[in-house]
């Protein structure tokens, strides 16, 4: 049976009208307000305070360790940052179908693309929360070894790259789950089979199959570009080809999301329709 | 002495010699010197510093493949070295060295500890076995403390942002209520 809220509209479809606007406001309302979004904040300044404790109150740390505990800081933010925007993305369909709240959203006046990108960008808040709640921290740490200027600037930017990347794959896989279970499980399994290569011994990333596992492998390319920077020391240019795959990640995963959500944001999930 | 004497002493030096580098093998060490740029070095921590070695090839015959290798060694006992944490570059491998010439390697390095160290470089031959390398003089560096970290103020950070967000929290909730 087919329902008019799953037939797409074709006069909001040509909408102009920024209605990505209302959603974005809609969504951080319930994100914000609602209280979900704070509670993830205070436990994720609770883990980076117990990372920072430990560094500082660690008189063993030489210089460059102490430079190593800055990227763990900035890793471990990017990392739970993205993890945070994905999960909330990944709640964004999946979760709205099972509330049952998805119907009034395909019946308001904005088309279905402009609904997919609101709820990535209101996802993508998280990600801004938590690299502010960073900054002190990474000022603390960094400044005695010089390199807070450097670890902001990385962090904003393969950051920034991960998440949007992360938010578009977890709306993504919303729309296509049968259930929001499965969408919160099948996305926290992508980004763990992502970040997996990261625990390979060194000399199974070394030589060229190595290499290009980590290239392609977004989260890994874009935590081997922060460490070069923070760690070695290296030059912005030096190793900017490291930001290829966030960054192509980041530009096809966040087109597909509105392409795909106008298609496929429909009132019953799983993929075959 | 007569011609014929003189050509059968020189006959016999250069036996001589020719058995002694074939006993000192390709790359014999002992024909290998090493010096460095700097005697002693005094800088701060997180600094980066740079010395050269010159590997001098004495022997009749082209040395090949030799290794050249830097080493740091702690003077004090309570300084835990890490080479590795000092240079991430510390083996080359040497172009073959023809008798005679040598050969200059820049060494760069980040002091990473305070204190004061040793720093050499051994050169080996690759192929020879059981065989002492041949080390440079050491390099005395002498690495200044400076603070990078104030301990002291971490408890109000580590507690006072996740406090202030959770009072956000809870207000936010008694507003709401």
């Amino acid at each position: 049976m087919t329902t008019v809220a799953e037939t797409a509209n074709p006069a909001a479809e040509r909408n102009a009208a920024p209605g990505w606007t209302v959603v974005v406001e809609q969504e951080l309302r319930d994100l914000w307000l609602g209280g979900r979004g704070l509670l993830l904040s205070v436990a994720f300044s609770l883990l980076l305070s117990v990372i920072a404790y430990l560094v500082a109150t660690n008189s063993a740390l030489n210089f460059l360790e102490h430079r190593e505990s800055v990227n763990l800081v900035l890793q471990v933010a990017i990392a739970v940052g993205g993890l945070l925007t994905l999960l909330a993305a990944a709640d964004a369909v999946s979760g709205e179908r099972e509330r049952g709240t998805l119907e009034s959203v395909l019946l308001s006046p904005v088309a279905r693309s402009q609904i997919a990108v609101g709820k990535v960008l209101a996802a993508l808040s998280l990600w801004v929360a938590a690299f502010a709640i960073t900054v002190p921290y990474a000022w603390f740490l960094g400044r005695g070894v010089g390199i807070v200027s450097d670890a902001l600037v990385t962090g904003v930017v393969v950051g920034t790259l991960l998440a949007v990347f992360l938010a578009s794959l977890g709306l993504i896989v919303s729309l296509f789950a049968g259930s929001n279970r499965v969408s919160l499980s099948l996305s926290l399994f992508v980004l763990l089979a992502l970040f997996a290569p990261t625990q390979l011994p060194s000399s199974a990333q070394q030589g060229w199959a190595g290499e290009l596992l980590l290239r392609v492998n977004p989260l890994t390319a874009g935590e081997h570009y922060v460490g070069k920077i923070l760690v070695s020391g290296h030059a912005w240019t030096q190793d900017l080809s490291w930001l290829a795959s966030p960054l192509a990640a980041a530009v096809v995963l966040a087109a597909a999301a509105p392409i795909l959500g106008a298609r496929f944001m429909l009132l019953r999930g799983g993929v075959a329709g | 002495m007569s011609r014929r004497r003189i050509v059968a002493v020189v006959s016999a030096l250069s036996a001589a010699a020719a058995l002694a580098a074939s006993l000192a093998g390709p790359a014999g060490a002992s024909r290998i010197s090493v010096s460095v740029s700097r005697a002693q070095i005094s800088t701060h921590l997180g600094d980066r510093l740079t010395f050269r070695s010159t590997v001098v090839n004495h022997g009749q015959t082209a040395a090949r493949g030799l290794i050249a290798h830097l080493n740091i060694v702690g003077l004090e006992s309570a300084v835990y070295v890490d080479p590795e944490d000092w240079s991430s570059h510390r083996t080359i491998y040497l172009d073959a060295l023809p008798a005679g010439e040598s050969t200059t390697i820049t060494w760069r390095l980040q002091a990473v500890s305070a204190g004061d160290f040793d720093v050499y470089v051994a050169v080996l031959p690759r192929r020879a076995i059981a065989r002492p390398p041949t080390t440079g003089p050491a390099v005395r560096v002498a690495v200044a403390d400076r603070r990078t970290l104030n301990s002291g103020g971490i408890v109000p950070l580590a507690l006072g942002v996740p406090a202030l967000l959770g009072l956000l929290a809870l207000a936010v909730r008694f507003r709401r209520s």
